[in-house]
């Protein structure tokens, strides 16, 4: 089974159960996370952020199976995967984008 | 950070500085992964590292006690404070040039000893953080910062090393494996004795430019999948292949250092206790 | 002319000796008081190699640690020696180890992280003959500077002592102990082949009230250095107490992990260099014989100090007013001891030169420092009785066999 999925292919099976939070000033845009996934979750940002990547975030949260991928290949400790409703350090994506991260 | 770096390690520190796509942060994410999966709090952890780019990338992210040592010589630190903070959990997370290179001695004597610690060892295959200069695991032929005819010294297998010298958990992972490295992680830090695990990562800035021909972050994660897998996207073969997975497990089968000497002790003075006075 | 001379010694131990009074009297060599020295002060962990003359002290430690719930550790070599000694006592154990010059040159690395981390180690270096591994057996004072210069990187000073008899090296171990909790770093004994393996009367005090011996503290809150702070008696830091302190070897902040900032390589170097210097009052040791009055005052230190001392009661009797001084500690220098502006007559057991480089700097007049240098053999009384009476009455030392008289 190849690495990387350069062809993004729609969700199997249940979809959008998770939360999928990117901390956009660790991540140095080294693509693992939108490379590995199976679904379409990410893209790049259009303006870079404090440590000068255009880092990743989460397009489409709603395509996201929760096979964990990204978050064991991110080498910044940037994304947290957790199910909708649990609590967490991650909290939710739109909250945490809104503010900024450490 | 994801919810494992805010629980144990230092704000601070993170992001590192590591450069975009280099395996050290993945296989930190792991480690913690097998430190929270054992139920282990930051004061039951001791991190221990040394110099180079594995050495320096992680010293201060551990939010605990943590050492960063003489370049190859956190065994031997680890060895002096073992004995007197003998019931923590010790990582020493050290690149090849430290534990294979100037550093080998003291892992040698340290799995001889059986001294109770878990080595990282994380193999990105040369000097990096000098630039890119070969290694004592450079494969051969590849053409580094200093082996610019192509690497001409043999190499060799760190895990063969301790293997022979008397290890009682030795593992061998890459940087596609992290189901395995959080399963055998978990494992070497439940050994009671001389922990092994060395995990292959790729390095795009100087390996990767130079061995490899690009630094480009996908093609070298894929380089270090192709040579875990032994197989190219194409199907053809590598030109050679990593054995991974557990190669020795005999955990907790012979006595750690520390509580040899703490035994010896005890010894010593029940002795003197009850000789003539 | 005055036979009579006053004698002087100032170090903490003078006061210690009147007060403690019970305990064995042995006949022992220098390594054995030594250990013991070593023992009463608490140390726990010895990690070291075996090296002539310092063998000794390694066999009686694997002994004596087990004994009293210590550990004795024998490493693959001296750098692992030290390494584990300053990783030992940053768990919380006092530790020790001890080598000879060629051990000590390999220590440096893992000398200077324990200096730059703040870490009370004790190590003890044995100096036998040069140039490098010399004569096995035989006397050396090489390692002055070495001692001094003990790591690399310059930012920092190194506090040094040197005994000269088996009794002093009890005392004086114990005193480096008590130095390395109070200024968290590491000291050097600097002894050599004959005060080591020389047996003597030894005096070991016991009881539960050795109220001399510094007791380990730690420091279990921020700042894990202060920085630009040159307080003394500030408790080394612990690893294994949840602390959260980083210990490495780089220019760091007060939590310990590595900053790249001018701000921050002023302060730890102001901390590592003047934590020394401003007390230097706490470091001062040394003997005295008769400088009052002198018209000619011979140095020595360690093995050489014994028959140059001698030799200074000798020359007495011959009608030179001759004096001695003994610097006990060797660094931070004591330049005080040598304001008097009379001619000194420096000897060391080394032909190149180095103690008398530092009388040299230190005395008012430099062209009146005569060096008197010998090389595995110890000094004998009659040589430095003819090179005083030659410094008091011709202004030279006369020519002797294997003495070197030259510095530059």
């Amino acid at each position: 089974m190849p690495l990387f999925k350069l062809e993004k292919k729609p969700p199997r099976g249940p979809a959008g159960k998770w939360d999928v939070v990117v901390g956009e000033q660790l991540c140095k845009a080294c693509g693992f996370c939108l490379n590995v996934c199976p679904v379409d979750v990410f893209a790049y940002r259009k303006t870079t952020n404090k440590i000068g990547w255009f880092p990743m975030y989460t397009a489409h949260e709603e395509n996201c199976i929760g096979c964990m991928l990204c978050y064991q290949i991110c080498p910044d400790f940037c994304i947290d995967v957790r199910p909708k409703g649990e609590a967490s350090a991650a909290g939710s994506t739109s909250a945490i984008q809104a503010s900024t991260l450490p | 950070m994801n919810h494992l770096a805010t629980k144990y390690l230092r704000p601070s520190q993170i992001p590192t500085k590591a450069c975009h796509g280099c395996g050290i942060g993945m296989i930190e994410n792991w480690i913690l992964q097998s430190i929270e999966e054992l139920g282990l709090k930051r004061e039951d952890v001791i991190f221990g590292t040394g110099i180079g780019c594995v050495g320096r990338q992680t010293f201060a992210t551990w939010g605990g006690d943590n050492f960063g040592a003489t370049h190859g010589r956190a065994l031997a630190i680890a060895t002096g404070l073992k004995l007197a903070q003998p019931d923590k959990k010790y990582l020493i997370v050290v690149g090849d040039g430290d534990a294979a290179s100037i550093g080998t001695s003291h892992l040698i004597h340290a799995a001889r000893r059986n001294l109770g610690v878990t080595v990282i060892c994380e193999d990105n295959m040369g000097y990096e953080s000098t630039g890119g200069q070969f290694s004592p695991t450079t494969p051969a032929g590849y053409v580094t910062n200093s082996s610019p005819y192509g690497m001409v010294e043999p190499s060799f297998d760190p895990c063969d090393v301790v293997k022979a010298a008397g290890a009682t958990f030795v593992a061998e992972t890459t940087a596609t494996q992290w189901h395995q490295t959080v399963k055998i992680v978990k494992k070497a830090l439940q050994n009671d004795g001389f922990s092994f695990v060395h995990v292959r990562f790729p390095c795009n800035e100087n390996f990767g430019a130079y061995a490899l021909g690009t630094r480009d972050t996908l093609k070298n994660l894929e380089w270090i999948y192709e040579h875990t897998q032994g197989r190219k996207a194409d199907g053809s073969e590598t030109d050679f292949t990593w054995e991974t997975g557990i190669k020795h497990d005999a955990s907790n089968s012979r006595p750690e250092f520390t509580r040899i000497l703490r035994d010896m002790n005890a010894r010593v003075r029940e002795k003197l206790g009850g000789g003539p006075a | 002319m005055s036979t009579v001379t006053t004698d002087t010694l100032v170090a903490p131990w003078a006061e210690w000796q009147e007060r403690f009074t019970r305990g064995r009297r042995l006949l022992e060599a220098g390594t054995y008081a030594l250990t013991e020295g070593a023992i009463t002060a608490g140390c726990r962990l010895f990690a070291g190699y075996p090296i002539t003359p310092a063998t000794d002290i390694a066999e009686y430690m694997s002994k004596r640690l087990p004994q009293v719930g210590g550990y004795y550790m024998q490493c693959e070599d001296e750098l692992a020696g030290m390494h584990a000694c300053a990783g030992g006592s940053l768990g919380g154990l006092k530790a020790m180890t001890a080598t000879s010059g060629p051990g000590f040159t390999l220590m440096h690395d893992a000398y200077g992280w324990a200096i730059t981390n703040e870490i009370p180690v004790v190590v003890v270096d044995a100096m036998r003959v040069g140039p490098i591994s010399g004569i096995t057996g035989a006397p050396g004072q090489g390692e002055f500077y070495v001692a001094r210069y003990a790591s690399h990187g310059g930012n920092f000073e190194t506090i040094v002592l040197s005994p000269s008899s088996v009794q002093e090296s009890f005392w004086l171990t114990v005193d480096a102990f008590n130095l390395a909790e109070r200024f968290r770093t590491p000291v050097t004994i600097l002894t050599d082949q004959v005060i080591s393996d020389m047996w003597e009367d030894l005096f070991v005090p016991e009881g539960d009230d050795l109220d001399f011996v510094v007791p380990r503290r730690h420091n279990l809150m921020m700042p894990f250095y202060p920085l630009a702070s040159d307080a003394l008696d500030v408790p080394p830091n612990i690893i294994g107490q949840g602390t959260g302190v980083c210990v490495s070897a780089y220019t760091h902040t007060e939590e310990g992990y590595d900053i790249e900032a001018m701000e921050a390589q002023w302060a730890q170097t102001y901390r590592l260099v003047n934590k020394i210097r401003h007390h230097r009052d706490q470091l001062t040791r040394y003997e005295t014989v008769g400088v009052e009055d002198a018209e000619v005052i011979a140095v020595a230190y360690g093995a050489a100090a014994r028959t140059v001392k001698t030799a200074v009661r000798e020359a007495r009797g011959r009608g030179v007013r001759a004096g001695f001084v003994r610097p006990i500690t060797l660094w931070p220098f004591l330049d005080e001891l040598y304001a008097r502006d009379v001619p000194y007559l420096v000897c060391e057991l080394n032909y190149d030169g180095q103690l008398v480089r530092e009388v040299m700097r230190s005395a008012p007049d430099k062209t009146r420092v005569h060096f008197m240098g010998k090389s595995a053999e110890l000094h004998t009384v009659a040589e430095v009785v003819t090179a005083l009476e030659g410094v008091a009455r011709q202004g030279r030392i006369p020519e002797l066999p294997y003495i070197w008289t030259q510095v530059r």
